[in-house]
């Protein structure tokens, strides 16, 4: 009796995310497996890294929220924002998260936390300035399904070997010779791990960059369908991309690590390959695709 | 949501759950009797509302089937806008068996042409024997039900008289037992 959702599936957007998830796991087993065959001292420095990975797992919201200098406001000091998440996390069947502001003029927000119930949503009063309250809308239906599709968790894992190889490659070469002069034992010598750890580095970056801009489309798209409106997000992403880009330079460096949580990125993106985000024409382009779906004026193969 | 589908990062909204909006009809004659409850004569149901053509006609004829109903039960229909953006169609009955029907009216034309996903919440309004405002909430996305008291000053809410009323319905209606779920709804026009 109901008809199909009018957004239909992005079956081409899940494929490629599959597949990069694939070659990104495939990547780290090879890289584990001449890990394990170099020797214990490999073993010895996944552990630490394995702690570390925990403990930024478990610490890194509380981290970003104070890098960000954000303050959790409850319903009284922020009674807007708080009213229009309790409508989203009703529509989208989420539990309510904790409500974050940074009081900052740039306009951004971001989603914290690995898991749906410890989860905060920042936005900051920059933003709140400068959007509609639809347009506000589209931003926080972007937050709430990187919350629901644990993107947070997600991009941990997955950087969690590159920052090993990352590691191993700068121990290395800071220690040169000093492993690598026991040769004549089974294992592959130092100087191929520390080769190895970098290919690894280089690739699973590239494959994390790759992964987390298909996790924007998605979160964008999912936006639309909690919403029902892809064009208010389209034009928040506008006139945010429109502010950003003028955006002081001091800003820029405590910023640089945030990145991959905004809604939008800070400064000029340098090329496709190394960006976090999609690039803003290719976001809109399917912001307005959805629109028209919605508006059932899509040609068939659009879906 | 399964976890497959988290990894995949696809989202579809969930759709309304199993209708138990018909079980007000019955906890409320316990409410009534016991507990002094009644009804203020009046229900809202809230949706998101979508910019499409086919969506305002099921509004608009929506209301002029309940307005035609109306006539023989002589409930009154009216449709607003609230700040946020969501609409609401709005029933006034003094019999709550007549609202609770009205709100499912709605809801079912609404699901009927594809737009059922959207619907947030239906409300009804109530008052206990001091005539203190009283609203019970009902989640279509979840199917259960939940209190909402709002207290005296600026979007404050009752959460001890909402948790008695909890008790006092008991096992009258399905109750949404995850308390971080009882969203309020500020601005209820009932």
């Amino acid at each position: 009796m109901a008809r199909p959702s009018p957004f239909g599936r992005d079956t081409g957007l899940q494929s490629r995310m599959l597949l990069t998830m694939f070659l990104l796991g495939l990547v780290y087993v090879i890289f584990v497996g001449v890990l394990f065959a170099a020797g214990a001292s490999a073993v010895l420095i996944i552990v630490i890294a394995g702690g570390l990975f925990l403990g930024q797992l478990f610490a890194s919201d509380k981290l970003a929220l104070h890098a960000m200098g954000a303050k959790e406001v409850t319903p009284a000091e922020a009674p807007e924002l708080h009213a229009m998440i309790d409508r989203l996390c009703v529509q989208a069947d989420l539990p309510k998260p904790k409500v974050a502001v940074a009081d900052t003029p740039m306009p951004n927000a971001f989603a914290m936390g690995r898991s749906q119930k410890s989860a905060t949503v920042c936005a900051t009063t920059g933003l709140m300035q400068l959007l509609s309250p639809t347009e506000l809308e589209g931003v926080i239906g972007h937050e709430l399904t990187h919350i629901i599709n644990r993107d947070v968790v997600i991009m941990t894992v997955a950087s969690f070997f590159a920052s090993i190889a990352s590691m191993i490659t700068q121990f290395g070469f800071f220690f040169g010779g000093g492993y690598g002069s026991s040769d004549d034992d089974d294992g592959p010598s130092w100087a191929f791990v520390i080769l190895v750890s970098t290919l690894v580095y280089v690739i699973s970056f590239l494959l994390m960059q790759a992964l987390s801009r298909y996790r924007e489309f998605a979160a964008d798209r999912g936006s639309a369908v909690i919403t029902g409106r892809p064009s208010g997000l389209a034009s928040a992403l506008l006139k945010i991309s429109g502010v950003n880009e003028r955006i002081p330079t001091q800003d820029l460096r405590q910023a640089a690590q945030m990145q991959a949580f905004f809604i939008a990125p800070v400064g000029k993106q340098v090329a496709n390959l190394f960006a976090t985000h999609p690039p803003l024409e290719q976001r809109i382009a399917r912001l307005e695709r959805l629109e028209s779906q919605l508006q059932g004026t899509a040609i068939a193969s659009a879906a | 949501m399964g976890l497959l589908d988290a990894l995949l990062g696809k989202r579809k909204v969930a759709g309304p759950a199993p209708d138990r909006l018909f079980a007000l009809t019955t906890a409320y004659v316990d409410l009534e009797s016991a507990q002094g409850i009644t009804t203020r004569g009046s229900a809202g149901i809230v949706f998101q509302q979508i910019a499409t053509a086919d969506f305002r006609e099921i509004v608009s004829d929506t209301q002029e089937l309940l307005q035609g109903t109306g006539k023989d039960t002589g409930s009154t229909v009216e449709i607003s806008d609230d700040e946020f953006g969501y609409k609401w169609v709005v029933v006034r009955d003094p019999d709550l068996e007549d609202l609770v029907v009205s709100v499912n009216t709605v809801a079912d034309n609404l699901s009927v042409g594809g737009y059922g996903d959207r619907i947030l919440a239906a409300v009804f309004a109530f008052e206990d024997a001091q005539k203190q405002p009283l609203y019970l909430i009902y989640n279509y996305k979840r199917g259960t039900w939940y209190p909402f008291a709002p207290a005296p000053g600026d979007k404050q809410r009752a959460t001890e008289r909402e948790l008695q009323l909890k008790a006092q319905i008991g096992a009258g209606l399905p109750m949404e037992a995850d308390l971080a779920r009882w969203f309020p709804l500020w601005g209820i026009p009932i």
